[in-house]
């Protein structure tokens, strides 16, 4: 237990254990612990990063699906709108078409009964002038009958 | 143990084991004794007698050194008259053989790390990096030092590695190597106090060294001569500071070798105890021998807890040292 040159060998020993851990030890495990933990917590940011992105891809997603249903909505209203006027339109059409005919018929046959009258007249008259012209030849002369039968035609005219 | 059987008495056992093997210079003139082998007179003669030394008629033999050499220390006058320029070979061979398994171990993890498959030995290497980094950011907070981390590493596993061959049965290693013709084995390094004083006389030499670099040579002197009374009492600050000064590797040094030194002893007191003669074996020895083997276990725990602890302790104030050590001087 006496003190001796043994101090002074295990101060360099020991000097020169320091030194190496100093050197080649403690510097790359650190720096290689160092590291990890870097690595660890890039990707933890990563994944919150990309856990973020997911989320406002979600939101976006919906977005653009409630977008487009407004829009089909918005389409569809439209479409039944148009056709809800077509056939609006073709009724009134129709209709007028309706009248247009009916008036069209009315005005052919009002002429059609002036005309039957205008020839029933005629006829008529003829037929009436040659029975009396036949009746009166055989007893008397037309001249002194042409007034009476005027007259009587004008009664019929009216 | 080993006191019976190889005819020694328990003093002469515990002198034995505490026992440094010492390689020192002996001057001419000197006169070394060995111990006879031998049953009886006549066998302790022939056994002098063929190695060509004179049989002193008790128990050794002796040889008068003719000229200056360096040998092995035998015995206590041999070491005495060797001084201070002698060897403990054991304690040298034990602590570079620990330190650089502790170094071989660090470095290859260092070489052969791999960040996202670690091996159990990296994370347990990993482990201690991060328990020292922290002890030292706790501790050290001033100046940029990047000694001061892998100083205190070296230190805790050095110490602990050397504080645990004291849980090595005090007899395994010795008593083969005396077997084998090596005179003395202390196998834990840090029950020599060469050894705790050289780690605490490095750590002082650091801190005069960072005292002197951080503060200037006469920051220095002034850190310590004005305090703590201020200037007027000079001699009394000086008287103060320099015990304390001279107090850090004092302490540092008798600490870890007092601890160390004592549990040693108590593991060999205990070793008395334990007698392997079952010829002369009785009911009390055989109670003797089972008490001693519980002891020693028990024992042997608890060390467990002193060894770490001083290791612990030796690191935490290298650390603390040093960071007093960085410290700007302040007038309080």
């Amino acid at each position: 237990m006496n003190l001796n040159a043994t101090l002074l060998g295990q101060m360099i020993a020991f000097g020169l254990f320091v030194w190496f851990c100093w050197k080649f030890v403690w510097p790359p495990l650190l720096a290689a612990m160092e590291e990890r933990a870097q690595t660890i917590e890039q990707g933890l940011k990563d994944s919150e990063e990309s856990a973020k992105k997911i989320i406002d891809a979600e939101e976006q997603g919906k977005k653009m699906l409630a977008e487009a249903k407004t829009e089909a909505k918005k389409i569809m209203d439209n479409a039944k709108n148009q056709s809800e006027k077509i056939v609006e339109e073709s009724k009134n059409k129709a209709t007028e078409e309706k009248e247009r005919i009916v008036g069209s018929a009315q005005s052919e046959i009002e002429k059609e009964v002036v005309n039957a009258k205008k020839t029933l007249e005629k006829d008529f008259a003829s037929s009436v002038m040659s029975a009396v012209k036949k009746i009166v030849a055989k007893e008397v002369s037309m001249s002194n009958y042409q007034d009476t039968v005027d007259k009587s035609l004008d009664e019929f005219r009216k | 143990m080993a006191s019976e059987s190889s005819g020694r008495t328990f003093q002469e056992y515990l002198e034995h084991h505490l026992q440094n093997l010492v390689y020192g210079p002996l001057p001419a003139g000197h006169e070394r004794k060995f111990y006879a082998k031998g049953s009886d007179e006549a066998g302790k003669e022939v056994y002098c007698q063929d190695k060509n030394l004179n049989y002193d008629g008790e128990k050794y033999c002796n040889e008068t050194l003719t000229e200056n050499g360096w040998y092995l220390a035998n015995n206590k006058t041999d070491v005495e008259a060797m001084g201070f320029w002698a060897l403990h070979i054991d304690t040298m061979f034990f602590s570079v053989l620990l330190g650089g398994l502790f170094l071989f171990i660090f470095a290859r993890a260092a070489k052969n790390f791999s960040l996202d498959k670690p091996t159990k030995l990296q994370l347990f290497i990993e482990m201690m990096i991060d328990f020292i980094n922290g002890v030292v950011k706790g501790t050290f907070k001033s100046a940029k030092n990047t000694l001061v981390a892998p100083m205190a590493l070296t230190i805790f596993a050095w110490v602990l590695l050397m504080n645990l061959m004291d849980l090595v049965p005090v007899d395994l290693i010795p008593y083969p190597a005396e077997l084998l013709g090596i005179p003395y084995l202390k196998v834990v390094p840090t029950t020599d106090l060469n050894l705790t004083a050289s780690l605490a006389l490095s750590v002082f030499v650091l801190y005069l060294f960072f005292s002197i670099k951080s503060k200037g040579f006469v920051g220095f002197i002034k850190s310590i001569s004005l305090h703590p009374f201020g200037p007027w009492m000079l001699p009394a600050n000086l008287f103060i500071e320099i015990i304390d000064l001279l107090a850090k590797p004092l302490s540092l040094a008798l600490r870890l070798y007092g601890n160390l030194y004592a549990g040693e002893m108590i593991f060999l007191l205990i070793a008395g105890m334990v007698s392997i003669e079952l010829t002369q074996l009785t009911i009390a020895g055989l109670g003797l021998n089972l008490a001693g083997i519980g002891l020693s276990l028990i024992w042997a725990i608890f060390h467990i807890l002193i060894v770490v602890l001083q290791a612990f302790i030796f690191m935490m104030l290298t650390v603390v040292y040093m960071n007093m050590a960085h410290e700007k001087f302040e007038q309080h």
